[in-house]
């Protein structure tokens, strides 16, 4: 027997048992033909607004519908605030509610400020897990951020540390990381003192400005770790920011002009390949200059990490000063959780010879993040420290002495929560280094000269 | 319905002698975000269930010197927890203010011996057993929100475990708390006293009267729970049928065996097959003659589990079975239960697809007459269908409530066009969820086993289904919330202060 009968009712018509929507003739539809649907009204009346809806608001509806809310206890933001309205789902649910004229940008921009654009909420997303075949299509908090904190640029709403970082940033073509400090492009490359460094070439080493200016060990461990490979490379004739930091705060011109600047400097020198030590500018040069550009941007861009990975695979770099630590391996949110690249660093640590590593999985730590992300330690440092102490408490529960990252914007905020815990903040790339014999020399930033003094051996 | 701003300041005002700035919100985003629940929500209406403010207390002292200045300002008060539950427990129907419990989220105590944990009532469950798991524990209190149900919540609204048939619902899980009362008092709440009593004969059992109010008692803060050792094995057989009565006989079978390791059996029906063949990306696609599916869990031993799998293996083969492999099995599972997959999309009746939100409706029903409440309930959803595109019918599960198999949380999914609903939609959709609870009475269930009864159009039957119990539960009300600010609107209590004889 199938299930036909309708007890009570007369059994009239098609749709008293189950069937496949479309298979149906008009004639088993009867009297019950289509209802006319369209796409829904937009209520937003400020026009800027209406396209922005336009664009997102499916997207939104997707997570709206779906309720899980899954996301939560993963995102960084929230373990630490506990706060409802800084969530991907109020993220989502606010578009819906601005296609509906509710709200309006000017209630929800300040809002946006807490998203570190980790991307965790995106993989534990039930929408992204089983949806996206069907839809070609997955859960994409970080570009509705984006594109949230876009529009209230463009409409005239800022935050005001932010304003002043992106203004200043255009003023110093850098970031203003070392505070009162300026930087600026005659002290870009100070952190190549004495390595001998070529300008131009075919393979140009880009060095975000954290890196540049602040945690200058980690671009000396990398270039001497390529020089020891003998892997040629240069640098840039004028290296800009990246612009990847503007664009992820709303600043999306400016982000565009900083990656013109750049492409147009590499064209001059040369370049075909572009190395990348930090995962911040991997994700600008794999997902924003592409979308500038085109097909135009036919430049091939190499993450260092996956570099030296092979590089020892192959046996062009064999680790063996022994490293007497015990360690544990922070996965830097845009490798991890925006790349999936957590293979290769734990295949570089697993070649240091002394490491004792106790890791902890990639998925785990889909819920971990140093909160140094999407322009939260410019505008809300308190939450960045304590997302970052939130980090180091689970570092601390593993009996470990040192943390490493690969991703020099980690490395601040994480050094700091780690000073509390007497847990030292390694940079892969450092341990690397010097585990090859090499003495990486430059700073590990406040915190790690204290403790390590400088970037000598540790 | 909201106050005057004048009278929102005053209520900040006092509010921010006894909490920091940080934890009194007021802003709109902050209000449209603690507005709704994965309810069907009327998204044309959202400002009709907006609060006028959001509190984020951190402790039990807190929750309570809230409660009493809104006692004392004569303000509503709407408890919040994860606001995932799905009968508006914690969707402001007054304004006022709402009490979001998500910075309570401690882990207070766990103590190994006694086998309990207490924790505040803001944390998660599945973020609980990652602490639990380092001691080989577990606190098994699973609903399809595990990833994100609060503690708190799951009391206010008595959960349903999908394996509760092995470890317990809610109420069997939690022994006691501390409670804030509608006037702001302090009690705990347990068999007897006790914290750690799993059994107590002391007294009144207070300890139900103040699970599944939906926040209209009070506020819990601060739970001790029962634990169990974290299970060695699981078993997750599916069996494919062709028809839906052998599907149906084969499930009451495997419930009515008594294996000690059953943690439950879920029937789905001929709809449910359908629509996940048509619409549901993670099913594995089957031969066409699968119409009907049954799936049975057990967790255990390895050497508990495994012969007690042998033996529903058996029942299942005479009952006509397919047994759809050890692979299918385990993912089938892991997709349903530890992922909760649920298809975003429905179609029209003529084959478009549509973005939808999936809603369940539930209700408990006993064995014997799932047969006929599945007949009607696909009824009442042809004929929201036959009026609006807006409605698609996904289908129907059966989960066994407990380990003898008497009754079953009875669940259509019913796909619903949010963002398409107008007046007269939403008209039609809590015509159609009355029908489904009036359908449920007329066969001896209960309106809900597992999210409660408080919506529009269900609501409506709750006197019919408790008789002279409702008057109880009005007499309680009015005892406990003498100035009715304890989520004002909900399940009807509002008829507490009206004049007796107005009480029908």
């Amino acid at each position: 027997m199938t299930q036909t009968h309708v007890a009570g009712s007369s059994g009239e018509d098609a749709l008293d048992r189950p069937f496949t929507p479309g298979t149906l003739t008009e004639l088993e539809l009867g009297a019950f033909r289509e209802s006319p649907v369209s796409d829904p009204e937009v209520r937003a009346t400020d026009p800027k607004t209406r396209e922005f809806v336009h664009e997102w608001r499916n997207a939104s509806y997707n997570c709206f519908s779906s309720g899980h809310k899954f996301c939560r206890e993963v995102c960084p933001v929230m373990q630490v605030s506990r706060n409802e309205s800084w969530t991907p789902t109020a993220f989502h649910a606010n578009v819906v509610a601005m296609e509906q004229g509710e709200l309006e940008i000017a209630d929800v921009a300040a809002d946006y400020v807490n998203c570190t654009q980790c991307g965790a909420c995106e993989l534990r997303c039930p929408n992204t897990l089983f949806t996206g075949d069907f839809y070609r299509f997955r859960t994409r908090t970080v570009d509705v951020v984006k594109a949230v904190r876009a529009l209230a640029v463009e409409s005239g709403i800022h935050q005001p540390q932010w304003q002043s970082w992106n203004a200043r940033t255009d003023e110093r073509t850098h970031e203003p990381v070392l505070g009162d400090v300026p930087v600026s492009q005659e002290h870009v490359r100070d952190w190549a003192e004495g390595l001998d460094l070529a300008i131009g070439g075919e393979s140009i080493l880009f060095v975000d400005c954290e890196a540049a200016f602040y945690r200058t060990s980690v671009p000396r461990a990398v270039a001497q770790v390529l020089q020891l490979a003998g892997y040629e490379f240069g640098l840039m004739g004028e290296q800009w920011c990246c612009g990847g930091p503007a664009a992820e705060m709303g600043y999306v011109d400016q982000a565009r002009r900083f990656a013109e600047h750049n492409l147009a400097d590499w064209r001059a020198t040369g370049a075909t390949r572009i190395l990348v030590l930090d995962p911040h500018d991997y994700i600008t040069f794999t997902e924003d200059y592409p979308k500038y550009f085109g097909a135009e941007f036919d430049l091939e861009v190499v993450l260092v990490v996956e570099l030296f990975a092979e590089l020892i695979r192959t046996g062009r770099l064999t680790p063996s000063v022994s490293i007497d630590r015990t360690i544990t391996y922070h996965d830097p949110c845009r490798l991890n959780k925006r790349k999936g690249i957590w293979q290769e660093p734990r295949e570089i640590l697993r070649a240091i010879p002394g490491l004792v590593f106790n890791d902890v999985d990639h998925v785990t730590q889909w819920s971990y993040c140093s909160g140094g992300g999407g322009g939260l330690p410019v505008e809300k440092p308190e939450m960045t420290a304590a997302i970052s102490a939130n980090r180091l408490e689970r570092a601390a529960a593993l009996d470990i002495d040192t943390l490493v990252s690969a991703c020099p914007w980690s490395e601040r905020p994480l050094g700091e929560a780690g000073d509390g815990h007497d847990i030292d903040v390694v940079d892969l790339h450092e341990l690397l280094a010097e585990s090859l014999g090499l003495t990486v020399g430059g700073s590990r930033g406040d915190v790690g000269d204290r403790r390590l003094g400088g970037g000598g051996p540790a | 319905m909201t106050i005057t701003a004048e009278r929102v300041d005053e209520v900040v005002a006092a509010l921010r002698h006894v909490l920091r700035a940080d934890q009194v919100l007021t802003s709109k985003a902050d209000r449209y975000n603690r507005a709704r629940v994965p309810a069907p929500f009327p998204v044309h209406r959202w400002a009709d269930r907006l609060p006028d403010l959001a509190v984020l207390p951190e402790s039990t002292e807190e929750v309570a010197e809230v409660v009493r200045i809104a006692n004392q300002l004569r303000i509503p008060v709407v408890p919040r927890d994860g606001g995932t539950g799905l009968t508006d427990g914690a969707v402001p129907l007054h304004g006022g203010i709402v009490v979001d419990v998500k910075r309570m989220n401690k882990i207070h105590e766990i103590d190994l011996a006694n086998r309990t944990c207490t924790v505040g009532t803001g944390i998660n469950m599945l973020k609980l057993n990652e602490e639990l798991a380092r001691h080989g524990l577990i606190y098994p209190d699973d609903p399809a929100s595990y990833p994100c149900a609060l503690v708190g919540g799951r009391i206010g609204t008595s959960g349903w475990s999908l394996i509760g048939a092995r470890y317990g619902h809610t109420r069997d899980l939690v022994l006691s708390f501390d409670h804030v009362l509608p006037t702001g008092e302090i009690i705990h709440v347990g068999d007897g006293i006790g914290r750690k009593i799993t059994k107590s004969s002391s007294g009144y059992q207070l300890k139900h009267l103040f699970m599944g109010h939906q926040g209209t008692l009070g506020i819990a803060t601060r739970a001790t729970l029962k634990l169990f050792p974290k299970p060695e094995a699981e078993l997750s057989p599916f069996w494919a049928f062709d028809n839906y009565d052998d599907a149906y006989a084969c499930t009451g079978a495997l419930a009515r065996a008594g294996v000690a390791t059953f943690a439950g059996a879920v029937l789905f029906d001929e709809h449910k097959v359908a629509y996940l063949r048509r619409d549901d990306e993670a099913y594995i696609p089957q031969p066409k003659d699968v119409r009907a599916l049954v799936c049975a869990v057990m967790y255990g031993y390895e050497d508990e589990v495994r012969p007690a799998g042998r033996r529903l293996m058996r029942i299942a083969r005479d009952h006509g079975a397919r047994y759809l492999g050890d692979e299918i099995s385990a993912g089938d599972w892991a997709a349903r239960h530890d992922r909760y997959a649920t298809p975003l999309h429905g179609r029209t009746k003529a084959g478009q697809v549509v973005p939808m939100s999936w809603h369940c409706e539930d209700a408990s029903i006993n064995y014997t007459n799932l047969p006929a409440v599945t007949r009607e309930w696909h009824a009442v959803v042809a004929g929201l269908r036959r009026k609006s595109d807006v409605f698609d019918d996904w289908g129907m599960f059966a989960y066994t409530n407990g380990s003898t198999g008497a009754d079953y949380l009875t669940e259509i999914d019913v796909g619903i066009w949010e963002q398409q609903l107008d007046d007269r939609a939403w008209e039609l959709w809590v015509r159609a969820k009355r029908d489904l609870a009036g359908v449920s009475l007329s066969h001896g269930g209960s309106i809900s086993a597992c999210h409660g009864s408080c919506r529009e159009g269900e609501v409506d039957l709750v006197p019919d289904e408790l008789g002279r119990g409702f008057q109880v539960m009005l007499d309680v009300k009015r005892t406990l919330d003498p100035n009715n600010i304890m989520n004002p609107g909900k399940y009807l209590l509002d008829r507490a202060y009206e004049p007796p004889e107005a009480r029908t």
